[in-house]
C-alpha cells in the first residue's frame, strides 16, 4: 500500500538548506516527505496547510530557522503564532494535530531535518492515512 | 495561448541517473497538457548542458522551463542566466530539486522515482502560473549622512570622502572627537588620545567634500536605501563659525559659571565656552539655558569683548534638509550612573569617582592640568579600582572597563610611584593580543588584584574610604583615599529619539539591533542604515574603526554615483481594491516596508525596502498582499503535485 503522504514547507535560509545537507550526508528518510520551498516560515499560511490535506496529505511539516535566528528576523515567530491557532482549529475539525509539525532546522543541520522527518513519518504512520469526510 | 512548458530531468551522471528512473519520468510527463517537450540530460549545470536548454528554449518556443536536478541553492542562478540569454525570462523557470532531497536519501529505486514524479509534476502545476519579473533598478543619491562624530564617525566620514563622496556629519555636542578626544592615553599603544585623532579631526573639518554640523541633531528622516530625505536641525551657537577665531577673550567676562559636563561635572565652565582646551571645531557656544541674557537680564559681556563681532544674541535654529544613499550612525555610548548603585557611594562620598573622571583628571587639558588629586588637593596614597560596576544589573559585560581600569592603574603607577593600588573584579576580561600582556604588567608593577565578585561596598572611614568584599562572615575591607568605578557602557540617553525617527529596532539592552551578530553586524534591520561603533554595542576604539570602515565600504561598493541599484525581484504587492486598510502588514514588516497611502487608505510597499518574505502575504486576511515568484496559487498548485 502507498503510504500517506507528508508536505513539508520549508524556508529558504535555514530548512531548506538543513534538507539538502541531509541529502549530502546520504541520511535516510520515508519518500512519502515531499518538500515545497517557501522564503520563510512566515509566509505559509494556514490555508497552505488545509489545502495539503485536502489534496491528499496526511501530514504537513513547518520547518523554519530556530527561533532568534530568522533570517527575516521574526518570521518564525510569526508562524509558530499562526500555526498554534491552527492546531486547535483542526482539533476542532476533527483533524488530530499532530499532523501539523513546526519545528527549527538550522541550515547546517541535515541530521536534525533527517531525524524530524522520521520522527513525523512515525506519527503519520501511527496516526494512519487521514480520511476526510 | 496555452503555455509551452519544457521539462529537463537533470541525470547529474549516476548522481541522480542511478538512482531515480529518469526516462520513465520523462515518458510519463510527456503527455500532460502544456508540456511540449520532455528530455532527459546527463549534466545540465555542464557548458554542453546550458548550450542544450538555451537551444531547446529557442528551438521549442517555450514559454516556461521546468528543471528537475539538484538544489537550487547550486545551479539556480546559472540556469536562470541561461534562460534569460535564450530570451525568456528568468522566472519563467521552475526547478525541483530530486538530488539532495530525494535521489540522495531514498535508496530504493522504485520509491525514489515515485517521489521525484511527484516532484516534477508539482513543478509543471507551477510552472502556467509563474509570471515575468523584470528587474528594477533606481536611481541613487551617492551621498552620506554620518550621525556622531566620534571615532567611528570619523573614520566613516574620511573612508567616505576619500573616494569623493560628499559626507554630512551631524554631531549633537559643539565639538567633534567623541569620547577619545577627552583621553590622555589609550590602550593598548598608550599613546595619546589627543595627538592620535588630531589629523582625522583636522581633515574632517577641512575637507571640501566634508560637511560638519555641530551643536545639531537629526531630526527627521525620509525615504529609504538610495533616496533618503534628512532634515538636520542646526541649533544657534550664538557665535559665528564664520567670523570666530577662537582667541577665547568672550570666556574671561561671563559671569556665570556652571559645572562643566565635558570634565564630567569636575571643572565649572561660562555660559559661554568650548567644552575643553583643543576641542574643535574651535568656536564657542552659547549655553542658553544658563547665559543670563536669556533668561531676561541685560548682558552683553562677551559681546562687548569679542573683537571680531562674531557674537550674535539673533541667532536661530536652522533646518537644514539634505538628500543622501544612506545613513551610518554612530553616536556612541555612555557610562551608567553609579549614583542607581548606592553600595558605591557614589554622589555621596567624596573621591569616589568614576572612570571617566579619572580620565579627566589625568588629562593634560583637563580641569587640573593632569595632576590625579583628591578633594582636598593632595594626591591620592591609596586607589582602588572597582571592576564590573551595573554589570550584574545590566545582564551584559561591556568589554572594555577591566582593559581601561587596567591602563588607568598603570598610569597612576607611573604618576603616583608610592601609591598602594587595588583592583577588585569578578572575571578579568582581556580578550585581545595585546591585552593580556598588560594585565600582566600591572601585576608585576605590584597592582593587587582582588576578586570580589561583585560585594564591594563603599563608606566613609574617618576620612578615607573602606572598601569592603566578601561576604559578611569573610568580609574584609581595605582602606583607601579614592576609589575608581568602572560602570557599564550603555546607550546615551538620545538614542531613544534617535531610533524613533529612523524607525530602525534596539536590542534588549537599548543599543542599535545589528542584522546579524556576526555577518552583518554594522548593519540594522533598515537597508542602507548602519550602526557602528559603540551606539551598537560596547566596544573600544579599535573595534568602533573597524566596524565604521566596514559600513563606509558597504555603502561605497553598493552605492556609486552615476550606477543604478537593484532592487530585489521578489517583493510583495498590495492590490489596492482588495486592501481593507487594516494595517496588519505594517505591523508585521521587520523592515517598515510598508507604508499607509493616506488618500487612498491603502498600504503600499516600498520595494526599495521589501525582502521578499513574505509575511505580510500570509497574515493580510483580504488576501490582497501577492508575494512575486511565490504566490498563493503558485505555492498551492505545487502542493497539489506533491501531496498525491
Amino acid at each position: 500500500m502507498k503510504e500517506p503522504t507528508i508536505v513539508g514547507f520549508l524556508c529558504n535560509w535555514c530548512s531548506y538548506e538543513g534538507a539538502d545537507r541531509a541529502g549530502d550526508a546520504r541520511l535516510e528518510y520515508p519518500a512519502n516527505i515531499r518538500t515545497v520551498r517557501v522564503m520563510c516560515s512566515g509566509r505559509v499560511e494556514p490555508e497552505f496547510v488545509l489545502h495539503a490535506f485536502r489534496e491528499g496529505a496526511s501530514g504537513v511539516l513547518i520547518l523554519g530557522c530556530h527561533p532568534g535566528d530568522c533570517h527575516y528576523k521574526m518570521g518564525n515567530y510569526k508562524a509558530r503564532r499562526r500555526i498554534s491557532l491552527l492546531k486547535k482549529t483542526l482539533e476542532q475539525l476533527g483533524i488530530e494535530p499532530e499532523r501539523v509539525r513546526l519545528d527549527w532546522v538550522a541550515a547546517g543541520e541535515g541530521e536534525r531535518f533527517a531525524k524530524v522527518a522520521n520522527e513525523m513519518a512515525d506519527t503519520i504512520k501511527g496516526l494512519g492515512p487521514l480520511e476526510l469526510s | 495561448m496555452a503555455e509551452r512548458i519544457g521539462v529537463y530531468v537533470c541525470k547529474c551522471g549516476p548522481n541522480i541517473g542511478d538512482k531515480v528512473d529518469v526516462d520513465a519520468i520523462v515518458d510519463d510527463v510527456k503527455g500532460i497538457e502544456g508540456v511540449a517537450t520532455a528530455k532527459s540530460h546527463n549534466l545540465l549545470c555542464s557548458a554542453d548542458g546550458l548550450e542544450f536548454l538555451k537551444s531547446e528554449i529557442e528551438g521549442e518556443k517555450l514559454t516556461r522551463v521546468v528543471v528537475a536536478a539538484c538544489t537550487p541553492k547550486m545551479y539556480e542562478q546559472k540556469l536562470m542566466r541561461a534562460c534569460e540569454e535564450a530570451g525568456l525570462n528568468p522566472f519563467l523557470m521552475q526547478m525541483t530539486n530530486i538530488r539532495e532531497q530525494c535521489a540522495w536519501v531514498t535508496p530504493d529505486k522504485a520509491l525514489a522515482t515515485r517521489k521525484a514524479r511527484s516532484l516534477v509534476m508539482a513543478a509543471i502545476n507551477r510552472a502556467p502560473l509563474l509570471e515575468p519579473i523584470e528587474r528594477k533598478e533606481i536611481e541613487v543619491q551617492a551621498d552620506v549622512l554620518v550621525v556622531g562624530g566620534g571615532v567611528a564617525g570619523l573614520e566613516a566620514c574620511l573612508s567616505l570622502a576619500q573616494k569623493g563622496r560628499k559626507v554630512y556629519l551631524v554631531e549633537k555636542s559643539p565639538c567633534i572627537g567623541g569620547l577619545a578626544a577627552r583621553f590622555e592615553e589609550v590602550y593598548p599603544t598608550m599613546e595619546c588620545a589627543p595627538c592620535m585623532i588630531a589629523p582625522e579631526l583636522q581633515e574632517v573639518l577641512q575637507k571640501e567634500n566634508i560637511e560638519v554640523f555641530t551643536h545639531s541633531e537629526v531630526e527627521e528622516t525620509l525615504g529609504s536605501f538610495g533616496n533618503f530625505s534628512v532634515k538636520i536641525r542646526r541649533k544657534a551657537r550664538y557665535v559665528s563659525e564664520e567670523a570666530c577665531i577662537g582667541c577665547g577673550a568672550c570666556f574671561e567676562p561671563c559671569p556665570v559659571e556652571v559645572s562643566n559636563e565635558y570634565d564630567e561635572g569636575l571643572s565649572k565652565r561660562k555660559a559661554i565656552y568650548v567644552p575643553f582646551a583643543g576641542a574643535l571645531p574651535n568656536v564657542p557656544v552659547i549655553d542658553k539655558d544658563n547665559c543670563k541674557r536669556f533668561k531676561g537680564e541685560e548682558c552683553r559681556a562677551c559681546e562687548q569683548a569679542c573683537p571680531f563681532g562674531a557674537i550674535s544674541f539673533d541667532d536661530k535654529d536652522e533646518v537644514i534638509e539634505r538628500k543622501v544613499g544612506a545613513i551610518i550612525l554612530a553616536t556612541g555610548a555612555t557610562l551608567l550612573d553609579p549614583k542607581a548603585l548606592p553600595q558605591y557611594g557614589y554622589g555621596k562620598l567624596d573621591n569616589v569617582v568614576t572612570a571617566l573622571q579619572l580620565e579627566r583628571l589625568n588629562a593634560s587639558n583637563g580641569p587640573t592640568g593632569g595632576k590625579v588629586l583628591l578633594k582636598n588637593g593632595k594626591e591620592p596614597k591609596s586607589i582602588a579600582f572597582v571592576f564590573c560596576v551595573g554589570r550584574k544589573e545590566k545582564e551584559y559585560c561591556s568589554g572594555i572597563c577591566c582593559m581601561y581600569s587596567i591602563k588607568l592603574a598603570h598610569i597612576m603607577r607611573e604618576k603616583l610611584p608610592d601609591a598602594k593600588l587595588y583592583c577588585f573584579y569578578s572575571d578579568i576580561c582581556v580578550p585581545k593580543k595585546e591585552h593580556q600582556q598588560w594585565y600582566d604588567r600591572v601585576v608585576d608593577q605590584g597592582v593587587e588584584f582582588i576578586r570580589s565578585n561583585g560585594t564591594v561596598a563603599v563608606t566613609a572611614d574617618k576620612g578615607k574610604l573602606a572598601v569592603k568584599h566578601g561576604t559578611d562572615s569573610s568580609g574584609k575591607t581595605v582602606s583607601v583615599d579614592m576609589v575608581v568605578l568602572a560602570p557599564a557602557v550603555e546607550p546615551s540617553s538620545d538614542i531613544e529619539k534617535l531610533a524613533g525617527i529612523l524607525d530602525t529596532s534596539r536590542d534588549d539592552h537599548g543599543f542599535f539591533c545589528e542584522e546579524h551578530a556576526l555577518m552583518k553586524p554594522f548593519a540594522t534591520a533598515l537597508e542602507g542604515v548602519f550602526a557602528v561603533g559603540s551606539c551598537q554595542g560596547p566596544k573600544d576604539i579599535g573595534d568602533a574603526v573597524a566596524q565604521a570602515g566596514a559600513a563606509a565600504g558597504r555603502v561605497l561598493s553598493r552605492l556609486v554615483p552615476g550606477e543604478k541599484l537593484a532592487l530585489e525581484p521578489m517583493v510583495a504587492v498590495v492590490d489596492e481594491d482588495l486592501c481593507s486598510g487594516c494595517k496588519t502588514c505594517i505591523l508585521l514588516c521587520p523592515y517598515s516596508a510598508i507604508t499607509r497611502d493616506k488618500e487612498k487608505g491603502t498600504s503600499v510597499v516600498d520595494e526599495a525596502l521589501c525582502r521578499g518574505c513574505g509575511t505580510c502575504v500570509a497574515a493580510c486576511p483580504s488576501g490582497a498582499i501577492t508575494a512575486k515568484q511565490f504566490t498563493r496559487e503558485q505555492i498551492l498548485a505545487e502542493i497539489k503535485g506533491v501531496a498525491k
